[in-house]
């Protein structure tokens, strides 16, 4: 290396919000002309510590040192001053506008008061060809008629065009399609020969591997490593994202699953931009059984559960409900014969945030017996539901009167898995069920999940989480990219295995794979 | 609730009290806010009268006795109220479901001419008397149920599944209401006799019978009416799952589409239930205050002063009745100070206008309360 | 790529479908009443049209630009009959019954002066204490049909003023005397030409300087344009204050071609200011459009006295409906409205 400071050095960064640490003493370290990788799963703190980089938060503590230089930014304009630009998720693009317009807004090139087109085109096709964009053939066309992949090259061209020598890219394969990954992977590559220092924030492993040359490793807030990618294999990353520490003891219990409850075939979904998102699914879930569905978020997780609970609109395949078809039937017929969901969302979808307990007691239930009769609404009925609910989820709360911004997250979501399964239902589709949850809570929830499923209710638990599939699951299925690309015994399958399944890599890719009866059963 | 239930109850009911105690702050805030508007717009009224070089507190006055001093002024004062209190419950039922319908007036306007051309069109085949009167009065108040639910469904209909904004169709479907009505009560509906631009008259025997007042443009039975409307309405959006729905939708459309809501159906069926009761406006101002229809341009513009009225009650059904009243009040007191008071009348409707203008930023309130200290503990 | 071709699509059946209602009109006039065409479009048609479209456009010119960056005014109707009732005041003032035409300008000039304060107030409303744009907007019209009759009242003792001046036309000497164009172009109200003058002006300002792009940003992606580093409320002030100002123009230009104030019934603004939105709408928020459309309402006005002359009995009223049920339709037809993304939401920058 050379004598250069390097690039950006965070060092020691500590950042809360409240209660929860989002960073906690982490150091980072990004080179002149280097791709860095920032990998970790969601809520590991990738972003925030981002954020903090570029001017969106104040540090609690620790340095930022740009080309050697302690710096404090207190806004984004800050640190875009010093060189360093975000290519955010959400693309900071006004869809109307053009391509150039957007490039330069902020930064308009003028004449006589006038915008010149004519030097803005001149410097942005510069851009262009120095770094081997192929934006400047869409200048005059609007950023809504571009696709996706196109439009995050615009935001990279306007992020040069404002003299960013640090880029940072929050998840930047998120929202595009395998080929447009391929395509950034090849744009990162020559920003770095250029010059530009990159940082590549990425829950995905493969992605890592093939687009940074060092990673670092974050795990609830902290840097856990930095490693060469020509070193390192997925195995390692899994074990270093995921840690062995967090795992919970597996219980041994008998299968004996009963009749289906739920049977898929050949389901196909399409995503909110009409891009299919679920691609030919097809699995039975049985009475007693728990079916995990595990896989890195944005994986078609959401789509799925959505278009089972008749929240999504299906576009080919059959959903069978203990032997009847439901492909085309609503969410509330859904509800009414016994399908419950505790939603990914509970903040927007699962609870009502200005209703109070029994009013959000009632949510999802105003038309089932014996809450409602003949349309009108039971609410003595509603509130011991309600009370039930509190006392045997232990939810925490002052009072049935209280509205549910009052709960804390845990709470929340306890109110609202004993609220799905407080009406027997017959099937119960779990998204996420412990996401931001604590500790206690998560025990709590998964051993109701556990006697409920003992009881005789069938479950999919869709979860991004390796420990908890494997905990609750009887089966657990992989979605990547839209299909279930293997289906695994919990009890055979090691977490580093699951780890690789997840990042695409299928049982073909794996010998060393899986027990190949546990596939039979689908 | 077996071992030792006492002391967590006896702690929950303490924080119960704690938690109710917040919910009645945010009352009493949005009646500081509703109480502040009036106050402050009262205020600037009579600054401008004094500047205008007149009496303040003789307007004051003035204000008081025109709408409360006589028992001719109070039922006035009732007679508007009525109005107000029926089109502040349909813009209060849609603004709480999340829908912007600002096509009340419009939805009124068709609603009281539906309601005079089927009492004027059946007139002949009922009979004279008590008993026909109350049956075209019936039949009256259903055709401006209809009439007015039918044109609230079509921009509702056109916002759930063509995306057309609803703001701008229905303030488009008021000018296309007045237009029509206006062109035909001028033209086809007008009777040759009629000196002024009129329908028919209803008939003599329809009307609302005369309880207590002798004011011959109010009747009880109309406030009665109202009010029935105010409960039934209140008693379908908290006791019925038509008005959980309804609420839901309003307060966060997700969690309603999570818990089975259509949200495309919700939209339609609120516009609806809007303009029932916006077509009854129409039918009571025909039947009660008016007993013909006019050209719909001269009516008076209730449909918008309910937009007024349902948020200086937070559009809540209940607390629609004293904004109404307030509203009944001040309309009431105008038709006074026209008649009594140097002071012109249309100050009355500048001032209604503050209200309105106040009523729409309750931050400027909450700021004032927060730098004189006034407002208390804030969430 | 078939969005594009949408996009294109949109903006031909938005022009297809205003040609097609106009076609409409004339073919049943022509065939169902007989009548003549050149009795209806005169060159004296055409300059009444273009003095009624003016106070619209001017005021659809200021809703457009609030709009775009994300505010919407619904008040433009109330701040016009500010602007008339001001100008009218004004005029009195300076020269009593009998003003001169410096008295004209001198008025038009205080109804702007004014409706620049009453605006910033508004928009400190709108934009420091986020209040609801359409309610605010309401209540804008409420008092303007409340305090303009009020004021009306305390100057002349009744809601109508009594006859003041009319602007007189100028008159270019020969050139005016060319037939059809002469009458049109050269002998015109001057306010007319101000209304082109600012209705281009617009359009270059709009999509030609940085204060256009800043606008069409806090209107669809403010956070876009706070990243670049441009105060997106500042630009809304800008904004909001410009619109009040051009609505009360609009309504001081519309007394100047009329002479007196009239406050009865919805005040002689008449809904001219919904009109305006309307107009903005239907021009695809483009200032150019809009200044079509305005003259397309102008003239849709106007068309009822030309029916008279013609002695044809359509009724007026029924005519004048026409605009609302096109934007109906238009809205309809076209799903959802081009409508700025971020309308009717205060902007908050990140702390």
């Amino acid at each position: 290396m050379s004598d250069e400071p390097p690039a950006v050095r965070l060092e020691g960064i500590t950042k809360t919000f409240g209660d929860v640490v989002a960073n906690e003493d982490v150091d980072f370290t990004l080179e002149r002309g280097e791709v860095h990788a920032l990998l970790g799963e969601n809520g590991s703190g990738k972003t925030t510590l981002m954020s903090v980089l570029y001017g969106l938060y104040d540090q609690d503590e620790g340095t930022i040192y740009v080309d050697g230089e302690p710096r404090s930014f207190d806004s984004p304009q800050d640190a875009m001053g010093a060189g360093i630009g975000m290519i955010h998720q959400h693309f900071q693009l006004v869809p109307p506008m053009t391509v150039l317009q957007n490039v330069v807004l902020g930064n308009e090139p003028t004449r006589n008061g006038l915008i010149d087109e004519g030097a803005a085109r001149e410097r942005i096709e510069g851009i262009c060809s120095r770094y081997g964009f192929d934006v400047d053939r869409h200048l005059d066309t609007p950023i809504e008629e571009l696709d996706l992949g196109t439009r995050q090259r615009v935001e990279i061209v306007k992020t040069l065009y404002r003299g960013a020598e640090v880029l940072v890219f929050d998840e930047p394969t998120a929202v595009l399609t395998p080929q447009e990954v391929d395509g950034l992977m090849g744009l990162l590559e020559d920003l770095r020969d250029a010059g530009r220092s990159i940082v590549f924030i990425s829950h995905k492993l493969d992605e890592v591997l093939a687009a940074a040359d060092r990673i670092t490793v974050l795990r609830d807030g902290r840097a856990i490593g930095t490693v060469n990618a020509a070193e390192t294999a997925e195995g390692e990353l899994a074990r270093m994202m995921i840690g062995r520490d967090v795992l919970f003891e597996r219980l041994s219990r008998e299968t004996t699953p009963g009749e289906p409850v739920l049977e898929v075939e050949e389901l196909r979904v399409d995503g909110d931009r009409g891009l299919e998102r679920v691609t030919d699914v097809s699995f039975t879930v049985r009475e007693r059984e728990i079916l995990g569905i595990a896989g890195v978020q944005g994986n078609g997780q959401t789509e799925l559960a959505e278009a089972l609970t008749g929240l999504r609109p299906v576009e080919s395949g059959t959903i069978r409900f203990q032997g009847t078809e439901i492909t085309d039937t609503g969410r509330r017929q859904r509800i009414e014969e016994g399908i419950a969901y505790v939603p990914e969302d509970r903040q927007t979808e699962g609870l009502v945030q200005r209703y109070d307990l029994v009013r959000n007691a009632l949510l999802g239930n105003q038309t089932v017996a014996p809450y409602s009769m003949d349309g009108w609404l039971n609410w003595p009925r509603v509130s011991e539901h309600a009370e039930t609910i509190v006392r045997e989820f232990d939810v925490q709360t002052s009072g049935m009167g209280a509205d549910a911004t009052s709960l804390s997250g845990g709470n929340q979501q306890k109110f609202i898995v004993g609220r799905e399964i407080g009406h027997d239902p017959e099937l119960l589709i779990a998204s996420h069920p412990t996401r931001g949850v604590d500790i206690g809570s998560i025990e709590f929830i998964h051993n109701r999940l556990l006697e409920l499923r003992d009881e005789g209710l069938g479950i999919v638990v869709v979860s991004s989480k390796l420990d908890e599939v494997q905990k609750l699951s009887d089966r657990i299925a992989v979605m990547y990219d839209g299909e279930f690309i293997d289906t695994v015994d919990p009890d055979v399958v090691t977490e580093e295995e699951l780890g690789l399944l997840m990042a695409g890599h299928g049982p073909e890719d794996d010998p060393t794979g899986n027990d190949p009866d546990t596939e039979a059963k689908l | 609730m077996s071992d030792g239930a006492s002391d967590p109850g006896r702690v929950r009911t303490a924080l119960d009290r704690a938690a109710d105690r917040i919910l009645d702050a945010s009352v009493y805030e949005r009646v500081g806010i509703a109480v502040g508007s009036t106050g402050l717009a009262l205020l600037i009224g009579l600054v401008i009268v004094a500047l205008a070089g007149y009496d303040p507190l003789r307007f004051a006055t003035q204000l008081v006795v025109g709408s409360f001093g006589s028992e001719r002024a109070f039922a006035r004062t009732l007679q508007f109220t009525t109005l107000f209190i029926l089109a502040g419950v349909a813009v209060a039922i849609a603004f709480r479901a999340g829908v912007f319908n600002i096509g009340v007036q419009g939805q009124l306007i068709v609603g009281g001419i539906a309601c005079v051309l089927a009492i004027v069109w059946l007139a002949p085949y009922v009979p004279d008397g008590r008993i026909g009167g109350t049956g075209l009065v019936a039949v009256g108040l259903f055709a401006s149920v209809v009439a007015g639910g039918l044109y609230a469904a079509l921009p509702g209909a056109l916002k759930a599944y063509y995306g057309a904004n609803e703001i701008i169709t229905t303030i488009m479907l008021n000018f296309v209401a007045i237009g029509v009505v206006g062109w035909a009560v001028d033209g086809p509906l007008r009777p040759d006799d009629a000196r002024s631009v009129r329908t028919e008259y209803l008939p003599d025997n329809v009307g609302f019978p005369q309880l207590l007042f002798e004011y011959p443009s109010f009747s009880l039975v109309g406030l009665g009416l109202a009010l029935v409307v105010v409960v039934a309405i209140s008693v379908v959006a908290t006791r019925t799952s038509f008005g959980y729905d309804m609420m839901t939708s309003g307060y966060q459309l997700r969690a309603a589409t999570y818990s089975g809501v259509d949200a495309r159906r919700m939209i339609v069926q609120t516009m609806t239930l809007s303009g029932m009761v916006a077509g009854l406006v129409g039918a009571v101002f025909a039947i009660m205050v008016q007993g013909y229809f006019i050209d719909p341009s001269g009516l008076g513009t209730y449909g918008f002063d309910a937009i007024a009225v349902s948020l200086l009650a937070a559009n809540n059904p209940i607390g629609v009745v004293p904004a109404a009243l307030l509203f009944g009040a001040l309309d009431s007191a105008s038709s006074h100070v026209q008649i009594h008071s140097e002071v012109p009348v249309q100050l009355i409707d500048g001032i209604v206008g503050l209200v309105v203008l106040f009523v729409a930023a309750p931050e400027l309130f909450r700021m004032i309360a927060e730098r004189t200290g006034l407002g208390g503990d804030r969430r | 790529m078939s969005l594009a071709e949408l996009s294109a699509r949109r903006g031909v059946r938005l022009g297809g479908l205003a040609l097609v209602a106009v076609l409409a009109v004339g073919t049943t006039l022509v065939a169902a009443f007989d009548v003549p065409l050149e009795r209806i479009v005169t060159v004296g048609f055409v300059n009444r049209a273009l003095l009624a479209a003016s106070p619209i456009a001017l005021a659809a010119i200021g809703g457009l630009y609030a709009e775009k960056s994300g505010v919407f005014n619904i008040g433009l109707e109330g701040f016009m009959i500010f602007g008339a009732v001001t100008a009218a005041a004004a005029l009195y003032g300076l020269g009593g019954t009998d003003p001169t035409q410096w008295h004209v300008w001198a008025a038009v000039v205080t109804a702007v002066a004014f409706s620049v304060l009453l605006t910033a107030g508004y928009a400190v409303l709108l934009i420091r204490y986020k209040a609801d744009q359409i309610v605010a907007g309401l209540a804008v019209w409420f008092m303007g049909l409340g305090f303009a009759p009020f004021a009306a009242s305390l100057i002349w003792g009744t809601v109508r003023s009594p006859g003041l001046t009319r602007v007189t036309q100028y008159s270019l000497p020969y050139l005016g005397e060319v037939p059809v164009v002469g009458p049109i172009l050269f002998q015109q109200s001057p306010f007319v030409v101000i209304t082109a003058v600012v209705v281009v002006a617009a359009w270059v300002v709009l999509y030609r300087t940085r204060y256009g792009y800043w606008i069409q940003a806090a209107g669809d992606n403010p956070e876009a344009l706070d990243t670049a580093g441009v105060n997106v409320n500042r630009v809304r002030y800008a904004t909001v204050i410009f619109s009040g100002v051009m609505a009360g123009l609009g309504g001081a230009v519309l007394l100047a071609h009329a002479g007196n104030f009239i406050g009865t019934g919805d005040t002689m603004v008449d809904g001219r200011g919904w009109i305006a939105i309307v107009a903005y709408l239907f021009g695809n928020y483009n200032p150019l459009g809009a200044a079509a459309a305005a003259l397309l309402f102008g003239g849709l006005d106007m068309l009822q006295v030309q029916f008279q002359t013609a002695d044809i009995a359509v009724s007026g009223r029924l005519m004048g409906l026409a605009p609302y049920i096109g934007v109906i339709v238009v809205l309809t037809v076209w799903g959802k409205t081009r409508m700025p993304a971020s309308v009717g939401e205060p902007y908050e920058t990140e702390e």
